[in-house]
């Protein structure tokens, strides 16, 4: 890693082969409310960030030591996030699923289901299989992309 | 850390046959820590045998290390499951804290204030019943079992008849919930009267109030416009303290409940503040650093200070809440209360702030005076100061399960589980500590942060460091006084029943 001290600015440069490009965009966005953030690619392998202070005054040294921290964080907690994953998938689900609970009555009750509404059934489930799927003028049944789109919507319109 | 090693010598290993477990060195010995919160001190020679895998079976050493589950032939892995499915067990339910902002307006300028003060005259900031009763709504369909409306604001006295309204409306919603509901309001207690009070009292509002120290500080620090924040405060106090023995509520349990900010001029002051607090019957001081939300620069000059120097003032307040202990007075600190109870048992105080995941979202949610909801209220207060990130919805659009569903409760969830963060996973305190993501964001730029960079995790290592050093030298009173402070007492008389009609 090179870096660069410009009036205001920093140019940091990088070797993919011990950044991983994830952590230099996590890294580089964690600036942008402080600085005008850019990326390029310089040689093959090497990137270079260079981070442009919004304020005047700005302590660039630091800007670059604070950036080059975060990008090591960055690239550690992949590494870290990797080898826990199945702990944290497990953690995240049990604590998302334990707080949302099922759907209850407050929800289905707070459904908009007017008059208007009450029937539709954009995804054509009440359809049977040859009202949803065949073509017009009885052509064979497509039961995929935009034809069965069109023909859901038409049974829409038909109820 | 790694010196140690080398110290014990070139041959050192990996001690095999034990669980995986993380070491630090704490007052001359060797802390111990493995991934059920167990803990074990061990000398430097004893932790170079371990290192040099000289562990026989059966030796003394074997034995302590047994005895702690610390030996992987000896563990009893169905009941290691047990144990940490219990310290979890706050992931099978959602927020039980609810925070309503009914104003902005305040009558009080902090130095300290948070962005979130607006002016008397400024009326648009009042909650409105219609927003405070689909808050109510939104926090009756949490999973949790139990759920606390807390009133804040602003000062929420202003916005007294609102607040009357969510409360008597909370109350007869319940009937249909059945849930165990609480009430709590932060208030400087400059606007309470004797019809509010009667209100409060009566509908077991618990009542939490803002004391800085003694009263040179506090009313330096806060100033009431035509008055005297700290003699109000006081007053009401010591008027709302009686109506609880009027009522025969234990006082040891029922009493104001006050809260310290700890600017830097209070750093001076950690015996005056510790007996300011004893004083007023205050149980439980909450010595935490001053937090960094909302602050403008010229306020950070008044209330920020070295983490160094917040530890040393930590220390000598806790030495003389002990000393106090230690001659019959019944007062504990509640950072080392919460810390306490999890190194010294099974249980999970569920302090949002500590634990992991944190309660950003699925343990708290606070709704704006607007209707704007936030995943805590540090988001709220970021908010107010210009910056939308944790807002994940409003009461007039948002679902609860699209709330507790919502991308950034996920990123914050996430963020804020211990084996995801570089320092913490690796940390001796890990069992214990937790991540505050909004505080991360605030001070770093990033819901993830660098601990060790970061201020709290330095307030949290020093802790942690002051109080396992305690446990190590195991003075057989002070540790005594140290355990009772895990004892929990439910206050009984401020839940609403969950009979559901
Ligand atoms: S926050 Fe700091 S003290 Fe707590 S576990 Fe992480 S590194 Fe350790």
């Amino acid at each position: 890693m090179s870096f660069f001290l410009g009036e205001g600015s920093v140019r940091v440069e990088l070797d993919e082969s011990l950044y991983p490009k994830d952590a230099i965009y996590g890294a580089a966005y964690v600036f942008i409310d402080r600085c005008y953030v850019h990326l390029d690619r310089v040689s093959d392998r090497r990137v270079q960030v260079t981070l442009k202070a919004k304020k005047a005054g700005a302590d660039t040294q630091a800007l670059a030591g604070e950036f080059q921290n975060e990008l090591l964080g960055q690239a550690w907690r992949r590494q870290i996030v990797e080898e826990n994953r199945q702990l944290i998938e497990s953690i995240t689900t049990r604590a998302l699923g334990g707080a949302a609970g099922p759907p209850g009555l407050d929800e289905l009750l707070t459904m908009d289901i007017g008059e208007e509404t009450a029937f539709e059934d954009p995804l054509g489930i009440a359809m049977s299989w040859e009202e949803k799927y065949k073509k017009k003028g009885g052509a064979k049944a497509q039961p995929q992309g935009e034809a069965a789109e069109t023909d859901a919507a038409e049974g829409e319109k038909a109820t | 850390m790694s010196g140690l090693f080398t110290e014990i010598g070139a041959e050192a290993r990996a001690p095999k046959g034990l669980v995986p477990f993380r070491f630090r060195e704490v007052g001359g010995d060797i802390l111990l820590t493995n991934f059920l919160g167990d803990w074990v001190f061990l000398t430097k020679a004893e932790f170079g045998e371990l290192a040099r895998g000289q562990l026989a079976q059966g030796s003394s050493l074997y034995e302590k290390l047994s005895s702690r589950s610390f030996v992987r032939e000896t563990l009893d892995e169905a009941k290691a499951a047990e144990r940490i499915a219990y310290k979890k067990r706050f992931l099978s339910y959602g927020p039980n804290l609810h925070i309503a902002v009914v104003t902005l307006r305040c009558n009080e300028t902090c130095v300290y204030c948070h962005a979130s003060r607006a002016n008397m005259d400024a009326v648009h900031t009042d909650m409105t019943p219609e927003i405070g009763e689909k808050v109510v709504d939104l926090m009756l369909q949490s999973t949790s079992p139990a759920v606390t409306l807390e009133f804040q604001g602003g000062e929420p006295l202003v916005n007294f008849p609102v607040m009357k309204h969510i409360i008597e409306y909370a109350l007869a919603r319940n009937r249909a919930y059945g849930k165990e509901l609480e009430f709590t309001m932060v208030s400087n207690l400059a606007m309470m009267d004797e019809e509010k009070l009667a209100f409060l009292v009566d509908r077991k509002v618990q009542i939490c109030t803002s004391i800085d120290g003694p009263e040179h500080i506090h009313t330096k620090q806060r100033i009431l416009a035509g008055g005297n924040s700290h003699r109000e405060a006081i007053k009401w106090i010591e008027r709302i303290n009686k109506a609880y023995i009027d009522l025969g509520l234990d006082p040891t349990l029922y009493h104001v409940e006050a809260l310290l900010t700890t600017t830097r001029e209070a750093l001076k002051y950690p015996k005056e503040i510790v007996d300011t607090y004893v004083g007023l019957g205050c149980r439980a001081i909450f010595l935490r650093p001053v937090d960094p939300f909302g602050f403008a620069g010229k306020t950070a000059q008044i209330v920020e200070y070295d983490r160094a120097a917040f530890l040393d003032f930590y220390r000598a307040a806790v030495e003389h809440i002990l000393d106090l202990n230690r001659r019959g007075e019944q007062v504990l600190e509640r950072y080392a209360a919460i810390f306490l109870t999890k190194i010294l048992g099974d249980e999970e105080p569920n302090f949002l702030d500590i634990r992991s995941p944190s309660g950003s979202g699925i343990g708290a949610i606070a709704y704006n005076y607007d209707g704007k909801i936030f995943s805590s209220d540090e988001g709220r207060m970021m908010y107010e100061s210009g910056d939308g990130f944790f807002q994940i919805g409003d009461v007039f659009t948002s679902t609860y399960r699209s709330l507790m569903k919502h991308e950034t409760v996920r990123a914050l969830v996430m963020a804020s589980i211990r084996e995801t963060q570089p320092d913490c996973v690796n940390c001796t305190y890990t069992p214990y500590c937790g991540i505050q993501p909004e505080h991360n964001y605030r001070t770093q730029g990033t819901i993830f942060g660098r601990m060790r960079e970061s201020t709290l995790c330095a307030v949290h290592k020093g802790i942690q460091d002051y109080l396992f050093d305690k446990l190590r030298t195991n003075d057989p009173k002070t540790v005594e006084i140290l355990r009772r402070w895990t004892t929990v007492r439910a206050r009984s008389h401020f839940i609403h029943a969950s009979t559901a009609s």
